[in-house]
């Protein structure tokens, strides 16, 4: 929770306005809403009032009185007027990570306790078979709400918000089509339809690779002229999975692309990721399918896009030292239930870092963090093809995909990029989000929480390289709330063919549905044409989880950027843009014609392959890929991890080379432990901003106040003063000294 | 070569008159040896033996990388000169009197030779000499040096020099610190702010300031240590103690006065009776004691309680032990060795409990805070001799409790207050005369790490940084201060007056570790300085008594429930639990600890649920992930360990960057507005290059090298064809022309 959100639920005024009588909207529902700021289309399903919440955890001090609700969205507290301040600044009425409130889906755990039976676990079809005392909400982002019911004869009421709770959350979005949050969404694309006028949305332009520009638009970044868009997917009909527009080499047509496709899991083909301005290319592809022959003409196709123009390919086993995804969300219940500010479970003090160990996650994370570097010197030093193989090619070759990009491009590490790489190597890429998160609770199973290990990586790079990112802890710590509010599409599908038929199905109710005050949606064409045409002013349908001024204040938007960023220098961008050849180009035909080498990367060593593909040998087998016979000594051709001075020099912007030692990897305090009692105050992160606000402050005054001739005091090259960005503006502090 | 000639004295050690080389006349006599042009010698430093052709490896990996050049061993260090002359960029933050590739001798931890690939310990005398010495720091360097190139009876030299100057017992007189104090210039006056605790009027002022002056009152019946040598010549004690009292068990049994809170409570420290066998003996102390609290007990002092140290803290041996263990993780020789620990490295934390110690430590400091400022009761703390673990508590609950002792000024006064006049024997604990093992332990240290928890929690509310701790931390292996050298403030006083032989030697003086600049150039000092200190505002004496009442308000509303017992009663109980645990009969720890643990967190978490005034009471995080490790001191020399985006250091540096900006920015303002615009005139501020610094910094320079996992090479260049390389070395052109 972001400070100062100290102030109870508001809502502008003009907030409520437009609410629409939706299907499921009645006379009752208004019965409580004077007292509640409902979200339109929200529905209180249940209250009481007199509850206490219970502020501290430990030492059962300090509760406030206030009134619990129980919608179909979320579960909110609304303090006593009397507590609440009023002088705080007015909240969005639709943001729903208020410290009194949570969503639905973020509840993991409900339990409801009595001082003569054992605490109870709640699910929908559990029986309360006593009046709740007290109710614990343990929540997905590692909150504890503890609402303790007053025993003034309000048992009854205590007894109907908790079955009302329990069965709300179980029921939440159980059936796809018709959840709650449809209505929500589309009251909230209201609200945020209002807002975009006042809010900077332009700020970080982020690219949403749903239509062709977008694609074309990076590849140009990249410089990757080797390489070119297709849109054999544009109907999904290569691979449901994979996002529309695939990109591909160049000399590869359309025609003999789709014979490669049969020979990929699930039909998903290498494709290029990123390009190395140096020449190498990062590729991602799925492991190769138990049926393809390998005798068919058609493996030229294959060979083809993997060597992608170079001589060597490199084929990273992403699955070899990473943990799967049942690993990861074992470890992610252990960190969890540790960091708990939760008494009950709490672990001795003297046993935490023993506990923290057996977690694994830090492991995990270590894990993750060691082979993005390594994958990243290997596109650094070498002219190959990297492909990152893992069999499905949906959760952790997003990870490690994205993760190498942020090593080695300074452009992601601003936020508008970074936002960019989410959308390719996440969303359309097609992570299972909906099934990871588990946010509508269907199969518990398949839950995992690689994208938090993925944000957890990006943190422990933000720690280590403190000057080199745009976006801040407090950014990352949104990102991560906001994965868990199901108002947004871009966590609420596995890929992007899901999301396309359901904004066309929604799209085409829309039209007929729409209400007064409502804007009209888009037409279907303009959307199926993709978003060259909205360039002008126009936006996808759902809104995207990037709307930061949907949910979060300016001045909490202004904690998502970081005062100490030196923005990399104007060279290296050049190189991103492309002045840089790309290999091959020249003799395309040449090394297409010599069978390139192979290496197979996995265990931390490099190892040749004898054959191209494992297949012609006949055998599928894993004893396919064997170690090549060589003169040398396995020692030498073993990839040491043992880091030794390289002669490469350090380049401020260049490569990010983060250091996995047991010591170095931390714990993610302000994520993981923010319910406990401890202080959520980075270390330097306030003093920073508002310096750093000063210093824009002075520099503006004394350039307004100068004549034109004197000289500004820019020692910071990069950072001019700049005039036009009043947000965020304080008085002048005095400094200590 | 004199130098020479002192080092064949070395390559036999047997003889004793060996040691005579450091009897300061000699020096006089002597001319300075320094024919080479890169030793510098210190006023008093004599070159001992030297060697030449000695390989320094930078990294334990197999590789004999390195650099070549001389070893040498003086009476002060150990030094590593390099052939090749120094990188021109000198590191910002350099120590003057210790380079970078010097250990001094009190700083050597142990020393290892490599034998055919196996590691020994080396002591005593040696049959064969190794190939390679391994020398281990107590600042956690590690350094390596291979003698394969260097001449046999050289090696011999060397060796067996530095482990007899190292590790052999030595006489206090032959100490550098004598040597230097004869040696040196004395410079007459050093402006030192730094309250030494020495007078009589350092400590009125100090019962002034804190408003104990009421109750107690300094004593000089020390002077001469006619009472004890422990104790230091003045001390405070209650008002109503006799000067029969003290005198009657060399201060033992006589509850000495540390420091009073706002409230009027006090924190009392006084050294236990050993255990005595006799029961006639045991009775008259007890007869004591009793008679001690009684005339305690009159008014203005009301309720003690009393705390045997020994009871609820780890005793010495397990603080060395741990610190042992701990220490182990960090000295690393080979970084394969540091790559496998890195899997299991929480547990091993773990095991070495010294993060354990730690958290006692302050848990202990926040019970006493509780009972000051919570109960508004008198806290007694009780040990052996008052001068361990007593000083880790009592300072620490001043830390916490008083926001003077966190200004640096007020640091320094507090570590003389408690530790240096206070009588912690640092010369035993840190063993530095290699005397007696048995009696090292670092309890200094250990009080060091519990500061550096208090600030990398609270940052503003210290004015010193936790550079300054590691600095500080480095300083008691500087055998130039005399801070860090005696064991009580009596014995420097004998070594430094008439004592001694030599007769006109009365005037040197010995330098103070807290003249910073002795060490450090103004420029390096500015990084012991937290340039986000919350400055006390200043209040006028009005409002600050406001405050006070309204404390003391609330503060009496839990006394007054607790308290009801009429005081006399409850004095009896606590006297006679206090009398049994003073004569070694010890209360169960059970009922100690449960009462402590009850009082305790309410107290904590009723502390934590409020925001911070970090000029106010502070009490730490004790978790579980509240602890941690002090990164900087420990991690400083790992190569691996190096950040290369920085972390906090870089932060910290841009926060410095941008206050001098500001401020010269603030300065502009008001000169325009002043209408006294000297336009020619442009003062910037010193420009600090904070785009390359790594988390190593300030202690060892970036790697100019990244640490990049290596690419086999071997394997590639089989299959690379002459074309392909032929179009790597394009890029590779391309690549610079653009960059």
């Amino acid at each position: 929770m972001l400070p100062g959100s100290r102030t109870s639920f508001k809502i502008q005024p003009h907030g409520l306005a437009p609410v629409p009588k939706g299907p499921k909207s009645s006379d009752k529902r208004n019965r409580n809403s004077q007292a509640f700021p409902c979200i339109p289309g929200e529905l209180v399903l249940e209250e009481a009032a007199r509850v206490r919440k219970i502020v501290r955890s430990r030492g059962g001090e300090g509760s406030v009185l206030g009134t619990l609700y129980c919608t179909n969205l979320r579960v909110s507290f609304v303090p006593e007027p009397a507590l609440s301040d009023t002088v705080g600044a007015p909240r969005h009425p639709t943001c729903p990570h208020n410290e009194h409130d949570v969503v639905l889906p973020c509840i993991r755990r409900l339990v409801a306790v009595n001082s003569f039976t054992k605490a109870k676990m709640l699910t929908a079809s559990s029986t309360l078979k006593f009046i709740p005392e007290e109710l614990v909400l343990y929540c997905r982002d590692f909150r504890v709400l503890r609402f303790r019911f007053h025993e003034s004869g309000l048992e009854p009421r205590a007894f109907q918000v908790t079955m009302a709770i329990a069965q709300a959350q179980q029921s939440s979005g159980g059936r796809p089509g018709t959840w709650p949050y449809s209505t929500a969404i589309r009251n909230l694309e209201n609200v945020w339809l209002r807002t975009e006028e006042a809010s900077l949305l332009s700020s970080f332009p982020t690219l949403l690779f749903e239509g062709l520009c977008d694609w074309e638009k990076e590849l140009r970044r990249l410089g990757a002229a080797g390489w070119r868009v297709s849109s054999v997917n544009e109907r999904f009909d290569m691979a449901t999975s994979l996002p529309k527009y695939l990109w591909v080499p160049s000399r590869l047509l359309d025609n003999e692309l789709k014979r490669a496709f049969a020979h990929f899991n699930a039909r998903r083909i290498p494709r290029l990721c990123w390009h190395h301005p140096g020449g190498s290319n990062l590729l991602r592809a799925a492991g190769f399918h138990v049926d393809s022959d390998p005798e068919k003409e058609d493996v030229r196709c294959v060979e083809a896009l993997m060597l992608a123009g170079h001589t060597q390919c490199v084929v990273v086993e992403t699955a070899a030292d990473l943990p799967g995804p049942a690993d990861i969300q074992l470890s992610y219940l252990k960190l969890w239930t540790l960091c708990l500010p939760d008494s009950s479970v709490a672990v001795a003090d003297e046993k935490w870092l023993s506990a923290l160990e057996g977690t694994r996650w830090l492991d995990h994370v270590r894990a993750c963090l060691r082979k993005a570097s390594e994958v990243a010197t290997l596109l650094e030093e070498k002219t190959c093809s990297v492909v990152l193989q893992e069999s499905d090619d949906r959760d952790l070759n997003c990870l490690l995909a994205s993760l190498v990009q942020i090593l080695s491009d300074p452009h992601t590490r601003t936020q508008a990029g970074f936002q960019s790489l989410l959308q390719k190597e996440w969303v359309v890429a097609g992570h299972p989000f909906l099934q990871r998160l588990n946010l509508l609770r269907d199969n518990d199973r398949e839950e995992s929480p690689v994208f938090l290990l993925f944000l957890d990586c990006v943190w422990q790079l933000l720690q280590q390289f403190p000057t080199s990112f745009e976006y801040t802890e407090a950014y990352l710590v949104a990102l991560h709330d906001s994965s868990y509010i199901p108002f947004f599409s871009t966590f609420l599908f596995n890929c992007q063919w899901e999301r396309d038929r359901r904004n066309q199905h929604r799209a085409s109710n829309q039209i007929y549905a729409s209400v007064n005050g409502w804007r009209e949606p888009p037409p279907l064409e303009i959307l199926q044409k993709g978003s060259c045409l909205a360039k002008e002013g126009r936006v996808p349908y759902l809104p995207t989880i990037w709307d930061w001024a949907l949910r979060y204040t300016a001045p909490e938007r202004a904690q998502f950027r970081n005062p100490a960023y030196t923005r990399g220098s104007n060279t290296g961008n050049a190189i991103l843009n492309g002045n840089c050849a790309p290999p091959g180009e020249d003799k395309p035909e040449a090394t297409l014609a010599r069978n390139g080498a192979m290496y197979l990367f996995a265990k931390g060593a490099l190892l040749l392959q004898t054959h191209l593909f494992p297949w012609k040998n006949g055998s599928l087998s894993k004893k396919g890929w064997r170690q090549a016979p060589s003169s040398e000594s396995l020692s030498e051709q073993e990839w040491s991890l043992r880091s030794k001075p390289s002669s490469c020099l350090l380049q401020p912007d260049g490569l990010l080379c983060p250091v996995s030692l047991g010591p170095l990897i931390r714990l993610w305090r302000r994520c993981y432990l923010r319910g406990s009692s401890e202080v959520q105050r980075g270390l330097f992160a306030p003093t920073l901003a508002e310096l750093a606000n000063e210093l824009d402050l002075l520099r503006e005054r004394l350039g307004d106040g100068q004549a034109m001739g004197s000289p500004r005091v820019t020692r910071h090259g990069s950072r001019e003063p700049q005039p036009g960005a009043p947000e965020g503006k304080r008085s002048p502090l005095s400094p200590s000294r | 070569m004199l130098g020479k000639g002192a080092g064949g004295g070395g390559a036999k050690p047997a003889k004793p008159s060996f040691v005579s080389y450091v009897s300061p006349e000699e020096i006089h006599k002597k001319e300075p040896v320094e024919k080479e042009v890169n030793l510098h010698l210190l006023p008093g430093e004599l070159l001992l033996c030297e060697a030449s052709t000695v390989l320094k490896c930078i990294q334990e990996d197999g590789s004999n990388r390195g650099a070549c050049g001389r070893l040498i061993c003086t009476n002060f260090k150990i030094a590593f000169l390099g052939d090749e002359s120094a990188l021109d960029d000198e590191p910002e933050f350099k120590n003057k009197l210790i380079g970078e590739n010097d250990i001094t001798l009190h700083c050597v931890d142990h020393i290892y030779g490599v034998y055919d690939e196996k590691k020994k310990s080396l002591f005593g005398q040696l049959k064969k000499y190794p190939e390679k010495l391994i020398i281990y720091c107590k600042d956690l360097r590690v350094f390596t040096f291979c003698l394969r190139y260097t001449k046999e009876e050289e090696v011999k030299r060397i060796v067996s020099g530095i482990i007899h100057h190292s590790q052999t017992p030595k006489l206090l007189k032959r100490l550098f610190l004598f040597s230097y104090a004869t040696a040196a210039p004395t410079n007459t006056d050093t402006q030192n702010q730094t309250v030494m605790f020495d007078a009589i009027k350092d400590w009125r002022d100090e019962l002034e300031r804190t408003k104990g002056n009421m109750k107690y009152k300094v004593v000089s019946v020390n002077e001469a240590y006619k009472v004890s040598e422990k104790l230091p010549l003045y001390f405070v004690v209650p008002m109503s103690l006799s000067e029969e009292n003290i005198l009657q068990y060399q201060g033992r049994g006589i509850p000495i006065w540390c420091w009073s809170c706002h409230n009027g409570a006090s924190l009392l420290k006084m050294s236990a009776f050993p255990k005595e066998q006799e029961d006639s003996t045991s009775q008259m102390q007890k007869n004591f004691l009793d008679g001690v609290y009684r005339t305690i007990n009159k008014p203005p002092y009301e309720v003690v309680k009393t705390d045997d140290l020994s009871n609820s803290l780890p005793s010495l041996q397990e603080i060395q032990t741990a610190y042992v263990r701990f220490k182990q993780l960090f000295l690393i020789d080979n970084s394969t060795d540091f790559w496998d620990s890195d899997v299991k490295w929480f547990s091993l934390l773990e095991s070495t409990n010294w993060l354990e110690i730690v958290r006692r430590c302050l848990k202990k400091a926040i019970e006493v805070a509780d009972y000051l400022e919570g109960q508004n009761t008198n806290v007694l703390l009780v040990e052996e001799n008052a001068s361990d673990l007593c000083c880790v508590v009592s300072s620490l609950v001043q830390v916490m409790m008083d926001s003077y002792y966190r200004t640096k000024l007020g640091f320094q006064s507090l570590i003389q207050k408690e530790w240096v006049i206070g009588g912690h024997c640092f010369l035993d604990r840190c063993n530095h005369l290699k005397q007696n093992d048995k009696e090292e332990a670092p309890v200094f240290l250990l009080f060091l790490d519990c500061v550096w928890q208090l600030v990398q929690q609270y940052p503003p509310a210290f004015e010193f940084t936790e550079t300054y701790l590691t600095v500080l931390s480095d300083s008691l292996y500087i055998p130039i201060f005399s801070t860090f050298f005696f064991n009580s403030q009596h014995q420097k006083d004998t070594n430094m007056s008439g004592e001694s032989h030599h007769a006109q030697s009365s005037h040197f003086r010995f330098l103070t570790v807290w003249d910073w600049s002795v060490q450090f150039e103004p420029k390096a000092q500015v990084l012991l300085n937290n340039p986000l200190y919350a400055e006390k505002p200043k209040l006028d004496k009005s409002q600050r008594k406001t405050t006070r009442c309204k404390h003391q308000r609330q503060l009496s509303l839990p006394l007054t429930q607790t308290k009801s017992s009429p005081k006399r009663g409850f004095f009896r109980e606590e006297t006679d639990h206090f009398i049994k645990n003073i004569l070694g009969k010890r209360i169960s720890k059970l009922i100690n600890s449960s009462d402590e643990l009850h009082n305790f967190t309410e107290f904590y978490d009723s502390w934590h649920c409020k925001p911070v005034d970090f000029h106010g009471l502070l009490l730490p995080h004790v978790e579980g992930p509240g602890i941690k490790v002090w990164a900087q001191r420990y991690l400083r020399w790992i190569p691996e360990a190096q950040l290369l985006g920085g972390g906090t250091v870089v932060t910290a540096t841009k926060i410095l960057d941008m206050m001098e900006e500001v401020q010269s920015l603030q300065k502009k303002m008001e000169e325009k507005h002043s209408q006294t615009v000297s336009q020619g005139r442009e003062v910037l501020p010193v420009l600090r290059n904070s785009a390359r610094l790594s988390s190593l910094f300030p202690f060892a320079l970036l790697q100019r090298h990244s640490l990049k996992p290596v690419l086999p090479t071997s394997t590639w260049k089989d299959l690379e064809d002459e074309e392909d390389l032929a179009k790597r070395d394009d890029e590779f052109v391309d690549l610079g022309d653009v960059i």
